[in-house]
């Protein structure tokens, strides 16, 4: 059981130094952390036809668009510094990229407004409502 | 030949095409399809059509064509050149599949099979050929699946021309031949001359025949193997051959359409699957029965609550 | 063709996507610490949820999951197989003190907040009373009354619905700004979804629907009534049962294991039953208070006039 007391601290020093990412979201679950020749195979084979972005992988086709982050809003990718033993403990993560857009890539069907991930960038907005302050 | 405007995008399919010559559009014509690079995990699959009136026949013969497979590369390149010299009654067109276009189509979501995909080939460069002017009376072609249906697709596709499907066309009537000639040379040129997209830096070139038994060929699948994104572009990652190199030694890649049978196929379309994915989210209620479901913005969105990082 | 791999378990992972509010990442100013991830009890469904505490605690943040199942990301140059994308958003919270204030209002006496702010089994919640909002929102959803340089509170129902349909009404103008799509119309996925005219009935029960993401089913029902929702006939969206299980059979679940939030150690107290802490708090709390309370009270002023 995670402990509810255990805190997790966003270390924010790192932020300034780090290069922005290039992220692409896939259409399909690869089995792999770690490091890929992202560029050499993937970057490389990108077209920017008419109303979209086309690319293959393992042989499927994939089509995709660009999407930034809502106004007012970062990506960030976290890593975690020393994955503690138990998670009873106190964990850090760091600021390891920065972002302002990603690609996402839909398997063979072109990118359009009822995809999930444009969908769901219409979250901040609306958390905004809900949360922000009254006026009165 | 030229295969440039290929070779600007060889992700893709494209045509070549020599210019009609004028008798063709005035006199009865015959036309020859053959395909080169069916087999070969590697580059593209060409298909070819050649033309000429059925007047000139017997000239075609003294060109000498014979089955592609049945010459050497020198030669065949030497008869291409004959060909092209010929251009005043013999004209041709090319369907270059590039391996990508295999791939990807043999793997989409609603199969496309080979047979198919070499159908459609055909039919869309006899097509090109009427739309240049081209007066077709006789049509040649060697058998892609059971010849006898495919002759009456033609047919029906192509009412008031004369289909001939035949195995082994290729060295029974010269048309075919030289159609035959064109798609391999223009495979030849593309799989020695393929401009790997990707950032390869210095491929070694000796991939063999490109045919799955040939032992070259293997040893440059296992050379060049990537244990993320499996190959170059050059590669049909739809053959066997490659995909069991890809499950032994690649990562593991899941798609939500992998085994994807009629009712998950109707369930994806319905968007239910998402429901049931929810359903299994909201299980965070805990044995006190808490039944708190999402609202619908979220489950719409697939947006979840975390309890922790 | 071979037979494709079967997916595997996918252990915990050690970085994340997120998108998040720029203040949240803001450089703390000096002597203040770095932001920090919590979890804290959800209003809603009384168990834990993931929030973020901004630098020196100022403003809270709720954490929440794009998760469409087979997905991964490239990042620069190397594969993350958790395909998720986490927002970090702007949290009212107002929302997560609401419970806390309306346990303590069973004892019907005004008290500290900070007496009442406990939790035992979140111990982070009394870091909510550092959010510049929270004290001075409180007013929204309780009576306050001063003594000396201390401020007591009492959980009012009538000021926290007044409170709610302002929130409702305003989630009401930003959906109508929004292309979300409030109306009971078309779900199909084959149709681009087209914003339809919605009635203004549709607006509001979305949004109350989207506010009670934060309120309990008790203070949800009860808004409803006070916003004059009628009840929907039918209820929707109910999941086909002969499909249920023959989805659940493909590897749906491998991705993320939410079995783990069924297991028994997981398991919380039920929602209205108090901490062994709560309850010897409510205790001192009673001792403590009893002369506060008959100190305000307006019969014993009368009393002593």
């Amino acid at each position: 059981m995670s402990s509810n007391c255990s805190v997790t601290t966003l270390q924010l020093d790192s932020i300034g130094q780090t290069e922005p990412a290039t992220v692409h979201l896939l259409p399909c679950e690869i089995e792999h952390d770690g490091p890929a020749e992202v560029s050499r195979f993937f970057t490389a084979t990108i077209k920017d036809r008419k109303h979209e972005k086309t690319v293959s992988f393992r042989g499927r086709g994939l089509k995709g668009q660009e999407v930034s982050c809502p106004q007012g809003y970062t990506g960030l990718v976290l890593s975690e510094v020393n994955k503690p033993g138990s998670d009873q403990e106190d964990r850090t993560v760091k600021v390891s990229s920065v972002f302002h857009n990603l690609t996402y890539w839909n398997l063979e069907t072109p990118p359009n407004s009822d995809d999930g991930i444009v969908m769901a960038m219409a979250w901040p907005d609306l958390a905004e409502a809900i949360h922000g302050p009254l006026d009165d | 030949m030229d295969l440039k405007e290929f070779e600007a995008d060889n992700s893709v399919s494209c045509r070549l095409a020599s210019s009609v010559p004028d008798i063709c559009k005035t006199e009865a014509c015959c036309l020859g399809i053959d395909e080169a690079g069916r087999g070969p995990v590697l580059g593209p699959m060409v298909y070819g059509i050649c033309f000429c009136p059925v007047s000139k026949k017997d000239d075609l013969k003294e060109l000498k064509l014979a089955d592609s497979k049945t010459l050497t590369e020198a030669q065949r390149e030497e008869l291409f050149i004959k060909l092209d010299e010929a251009k005043s009654f013999v004209g041709w067109a090319l369907q270059v599949l590039s391996p990508n276009t295999i791939s990807t189509s043999m793997l989409q979501r609603s199969k496309y099979n080979l047979n198919a995909i070499s159908h459609d080939a055909a039919i869309g460069l006899v097509q090109f050929a009427l739309d240049s002017g081209v007066h077709l009376k006789e049509v040649f072609v060697d058998t892609v699946g059971p010849a006898e249906k495919y002759q009456d697709k033609l047919s029906q596709r192509f009412p008031g021309v004369e289909v001939t499907v035949r195995p082994k066309a290729d060295s029974l009537f010269p048309i075919v031949s030289a159609a035959s000639i064109c798609a391999k040379v223009a495979r030849d040129h593309a799989v020695k001359g393929w401009n790997f997209p990707e950032q390869m830096g210095d491929v070694d070139a000796d991939y063999g025949s490109g045919y799955p038994n040939d032992p070259k060929t293997k040893a440059w699948m296992l050379k060049y193997l990537d244990q993320v994104f499996g190959y170059p572009q050059f590669v049909r990652f739809s053959w066997s051959t490659a995909q069991t190199l890809l499950d032994s030694k690649a990562v593991a890649v899941h798609w939500d359409d992998d085994e994807e049978d009629g009712e998950k196929a109707a369930a994806r379309q319905n968007n239910t699957s998402m429901l049931s994915f929810f359903k299994a989210g909201s299980k965070t209620s805990g044995p006190q029965g808490n039944t708190h479901q999402p609202h619908r913005f979220f489950t719409e969105r697939r947006l979840q609550s975390l309890d922790t990082l | 063709m071979t037979t494709k791999k079967k997916r595997t378990p996918h252990s915990q992972n050690d970085r994340w996507v997120v998108i998040v509010a720029d203040p949240a990442v803001e450089t703390p100013k000096k002597d203040e610490s770095d932001p920090v991830f919590v979890r804290l009890r959800n209003p809603s469904t009384d168990e834990a949820s993931l929030y973020l505490f901004g630098s020196g605690d100022v403003q809270l943040y709720e954490v929440k999951a794009f998760n469409e199942d087979f997905h991964s990301w490239f990042i620069g140059q190397a594969v993350q197989r958790d395909g998720r994308l986490l927002y970090v958003t702007p949290m009212d919270p107002l929302y997560l003190l609401l419970p806390y204030l309306i346990k303590a209002s069973e004892e019907g006496k005004f008290q500290p907040v900070d007496q009442v702010v406990i939790d035992e089994e979140f111990p982070a919640c009394s870091r909510l009373l550092s959010c510049t909002r929270s004290l001075a929102s409180l007013h929204y959803v309780a009576e306050e009354k001063d003594v000396g340089s201390r401020k007591f509170h009492r959980y009012s129902q009538e000021k926290t619905l007044q409170w709610l349909k302002k929130k409702v009404e305003r989630t009401v103008t930003a959906l109508r700004r929004s292309t979300v799509s409030v109306g009971e119309g078309v779900k199909s996925t084959t149709y681009i979804r087209v914003k339809q005219e919605a009635r203004e009935e549709d607006y509001v029960r979305y949004a109350h629907g989207l506010i009670s993401e934060y309120i309990s089913e008790d203070l949800s029902r009860a808004l409803q009534t006070h916003l004059q929702l009628p009840e929907l006939s039918s209820p929707k969206e109910v999941e086909p049962p002969s499909k249920k299980r023959k989805l659940s059979d493909k590897p749906v679940e491998s991705a993320e294991d939410y079995t783990k939030f069924n297991s028994s150690d997981f398991a919380r107290k039920p929602p209205k039953k108090m901490s062994a802490a709560q309850k010897t708090l409510a205790k001192v709390d009673k001792t403590g208070m009893k002369s506060m309370s008959a100190f305000f009270s307006p019969k014993v002023k009368d009393e002593k006039k």
